[in-house]
């Protein structure tokens, strides 16, 4: 008992104490997820505006192959892109395994069919009207489409908060490919299943309360998102 | 008759398995006005919407000077001339300023010109006071006066109305009325649908009925001399 009490107060200064090591960990996360939800995010939305506003074959196909896809475990993802990525692989001789943009590569994966999901499921309640009235007065299609994202700005912002607290807290995929190396490709998640094994319970502990932290402030966002978009119609 | 802007013709719509238009032909004249009567879901939208581009035609053309094309390669210079105005209207999120100003940015004007142009606007609709508003949170009557001010600041060539007067009371469907005819006398071709006929006494310079998904011709009443004339 006594002993944890200490882990928890190592953990604590380390965080205060602005510990290099640690701060690096929680920086190279961070920056490995934003990157994924920024290239992901537009990807998706457009694809989620094209199954509601789309008039096209196999949109019921697309719509069932998105939600099983969110099904597939976050290992499974990494297994996946490590058989691409690996030497024989087909993608081997872009030397890509181990490194920050494998990990990018497998967290947009994983976020896609989420983005979409979400993102489908926000702008099927836009009524049609709002798209057929921005063409009608002049908007060009590009336009039309942000007015009607616009419309759902609040559930699109959910979205993809969602989506990052998704992707910040996975571990699989930055397991597999990412490779855990301190500096290049270690972040909270790898940190804390890998270092932890070796007894480094201090930073593990403190970088879970980054997470719960983080876990937390999402959470309270999504809520006063959630009051905004009913209250704002 | 003047030479028509527009002339669709052979106008043929299916949704699923019914035939909802069949062979319609239809111009759009320079201060001319038409009024498109039929009973509910004889398609009356579903043709305005495709004069706007809004709806894919299976097949039609579009004569234009003369010369007749397919309706997919012309429609896309010839909705810039149309505005279609939707029976509920919509209004974006944003103040009554903003959704009167939104299709001004895809004019030539700059930026200047066009706030002028918005001021005009919101004092010839009597809506200077509620500029600031949030236009969602505005009764249906005032909605849909906003929703008409935002199209008639870019002064389309053809203006197509959906069931204008259904929600209105008789003095705003009078005061609708002359303001079409301002328009229309300005040389606005105008399309209005509706299943009341004598509210456009005097506005309409044609009728059609839509039946079976074929146009037929009907009388025009012209009691009423047009005030504005
Ligand atoms: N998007 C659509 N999908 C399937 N059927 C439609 C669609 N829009 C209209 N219809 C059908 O086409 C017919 C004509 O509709 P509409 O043009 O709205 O008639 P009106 O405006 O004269 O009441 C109706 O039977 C309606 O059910
Ligand atoms: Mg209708």
């Amino acid at each position: 008992m006594n002993g944890l009490l200490t882990t928890f107060q190592q953990a604590l200064q380390l965080l205060l104490a602005g510990d290099q090591e640690l701060w690096t960990i929680v920086f190279l996360s961070f920056s490995v997820s934003l990157k994924a939800i920024i290239i992901t995010t537009p990807l998706a939305l457009l694809l989620a505006f094209a199954l509601t506003h789309g008039k096209f074959a196999g949109i019921r196909i697309i719509l069932t192959f998105i939600n099983s896809l969110q099904a597939v475990p976050t290992v499974v993802i990494g297994l996946f892109l490590y058989v691409l990525l690996s030497r024989q692989g087909p993608f081997g001789d872009l030397r890509l395994l181990f490194t920050q943009t494998a990990m990018v590569v497998g967290q947009m994966l994983l976020c896609f069919p989420i983005l979409v999901a979400l993102g489908y499921a926000a702008i099927k309640t836009v009524d049609r009207r709002v798209w057929e009235t921005a063409r009608t007065l002049g908007a060009p299609v590009w336009f039309s489409m942000l007015t009607v994202l616009y419309e759902v700005r609040f559930g699109l912002v959910a979205a993809v908060l969602t989506s990052f607290g998704r992707v910040i807290s996975e571990v699989g995929i930055s397991m597999m490919v990412g490779g855990n190396i301190m500096g290049y490709t270690r972040n909270i998640t790898t940190a804390i299943a890998l270092e932890t094994s070796k007894g480094e319970f201090a930073q593990g502990i403190a970088l879970g309360l980054v997470l719960l932290t983080l876990a937390f402030l999402l959470s309270v966002l999504l809520s006063y998102l959630q009051g905004s978009k009913e209250f704002s119609r | 008759m003047k030479e028509p802007l527009f002339l669709f013709r052979g106008i043929n719509k299916t949704f699923a398995e019914s035939q909802v238009l069949l062979n319609v032909d239809i111009s759009l004249c320079q201060g001319n006005c038409i009024l498109l009567s039929g009973k509910n879901g004889t398609g009356k939208s579903t043709l305005l919407k495709i004069i706007a581009g809004l709806e894919i035609p299976d097949v039609a053309e579009i004569v234009i000077s003369g010369k007749s094309e397919s309706w997919k390669k012309t429609i896309t210079e010839v909705r810039k001339a149309i505005i279609y105005l939707h029976q509920q209207p919509l209004l974006f999120s944003g103040t009554v300023e903003a959704n009167i100003a939104y299709g001004l940015r895809f004019t030539s004007l700059n930026i200047k010109q066009r706030s002028e142009s918005v001021k005009t606007a919101l004092a010839w609709a009597g809506l200077t006071k509620l500029a600031k508003q949030q236009a969602n949170t505005l009764s249906g009557g005032v909605q849909q006066r906003v929703a008409f001010t935002r199209a008639w600041i870019l002064k389309p060539k053809v203006l197509l109305l959906d069931e204008p007067m259904a929600n209105m009371d008789h003095e705003s469907r009078i005061q609708a009325c002359n303001l079409l005819l301002r328009m229309k006398s300005a040389g606005m071709s105008i399309v209005i649908t509706s299943h009341v006929l004598q509210y456009f006494d005097g506005l309409a310079d044609q009728h059609f009925k839509l039946k079976h998904g074929r146009l037929e011709t009907a009388k025009v009443s012209k009691k009423k001399e047009s005030p504005a004339a």
